[in-house]
């Protein structure tokens, strides 16, 4: 039992969460070498690590820490293939950031601005 | 508008947005005059027992955060009781152990251990089920705690196929934590939202008079769901305060 989260975001969301753990659901637009651009509600750059196996155009679900440049440290990352619905994975990312008790324990006061 | 809330608890029909007059409404709640203080809970007197209490939708941040008056005491989620949840997660790590197989699963909100116990009748099968790591489950459970450790004893465990699932999940819980802590939008708030959006008003919105007309009510009963609408940030007030449109991004 842990009180840590990663909470969903989408791009709008990213500058808030510097230094912080997050979790994004979007598309793959482009794969060059180990780093992705991910398009949820706008685009992402990540970095991936090493066993990555993302596929271009597949959605994918990718974990990681946001660094001060609001490109996303990959963690982990998971190929969701091609038919995961958008616009339900921004629904839940409204819904986190409306609902945060249901969503994101704060511990981590550190990163502070949260909305 | 009638009634027409059904007694009952049915997983997929709330129909956001649909056009029917009921607003798709299903959960047996508050509206149907039960004081109910179980979650997801029949409006009959089923309630005691166990074998049919409904799961809760949850979140893994509301198993960790449910609340015990004192040790062995029922957990509440939203103040209510509740000893059946079901949620999705991430397998994090996976310990087989003598009597159970623990699993660490992780939705993004929490973190927390699922025990499947092992029945020494049907070792076969359950030691045949296997999860890769990092795939998606949904369990459904009982709370637990045993020495100040929270966990949840699951009753199945299966592979989540399709990702939209997870999703799913998530605002279902979502929808019944709404549900039970803010009550039902009252049924012509719900029905001027479907009226609304299936209404050719665009950004510029549709005045009150307007739907009052079409809708056969009152205008102050449209003012009135117009205001909660607006204040629950689906509407927006256009060129004047009684002229309404969806707030649609």
């Amino acid at each position: 039992m842990e009180s840590i989260s990663t909470p969903r975001i989408s791009s709008q969301l990213i500058d808030s969460y510097v230094g912080q753990n997050v979790m994004v659901v979007g598309k793959v637009q482009q794969l060059r070498g180990d780093t992705a651009v991910i398009d949820a509600d706008g685009q992402i750059t990540a970095n991936l690590n090493r066993d990555a196996h993302l596929v271009n155009g597949n959605a994918a679900q990718i974990i990681g820490k946001v660094l001060p440049d609001l490109s996303i440290k990959v963690m982990s990352s998971v190929d969701l293939g091609n038919n995961v619905d958008f616009k339900v994975a921004q629904a839940v990312v409204d819904a986190t950031h409306q609902c945060r008790d249901l969503f994101v324990f704060d511990a981590d006061k550190g990163g502070m601005m949260m909305g | 508008m009638g009634d027409s809330y059904g007694g009952g608890y049915s997983r997929t029909s709330y129909n956001a947005g649909g056009g029917d007059d009921a607003g798709g409404f299903v959960y047996g709640g508050s509206q149907g005059g039960s004081q109910s203080a179980h979650y997801l809970t029949l409006p009959t007197s089923s309630r005691r027992a166990t074998a049919t209490t409904p799961c809760a939708p949850v979140t893994i941040k509301q198993v960790i955060e449910a609340e015990q008056a004192y040790p062995d005491a029922p957990f509440r989620i939203d103040g209510l009781e509740v000893t059946q949840v079901t949620f999705v997660g991430m397998v994090r790590a996976i310990s087989p152990q003598t009597t159970n197989v623990t699993f660490r699963l992780d939705d993004g909100t929490g973190i927390i251990e699922v025990k499947q116990w092992l029945d020494a009748d049907k070792q076969d099968d359950t030691s045949k089920q296997a999860f890769a790591l990092d795939s998606y489950v949904r369990v459904w459970g009982r709370l637990k705690s045993f020495n100040n450790k929270r966990h949840v004893g699951a009753h199945v465990i299966k592979p989540v196929a399709d990702y939209n699932e997870v999703q799913y999940h998530l605002l279902e819980a979502t929808y019944c934590h709404l549900f039970f802590t803010k009550g039902a939008p009252a049924a012509a708030t719900v029905a001027v939202y479907n009226w609304l959006s299936n209404s050719e008003g665009g950004n510029e919105g549709v005045h009150a008079n307007i739907i009052s007309q079409a809708m056969k009510i009152s205008i102050g009963e449209v003012l009135k769901c117009g205001e909660e609408l607006t204040s629950a940030g689906v509407t927006y007030t256009t060129v004047d305060d009684e002229t309404f449109a969806i707030l649609d991004y």
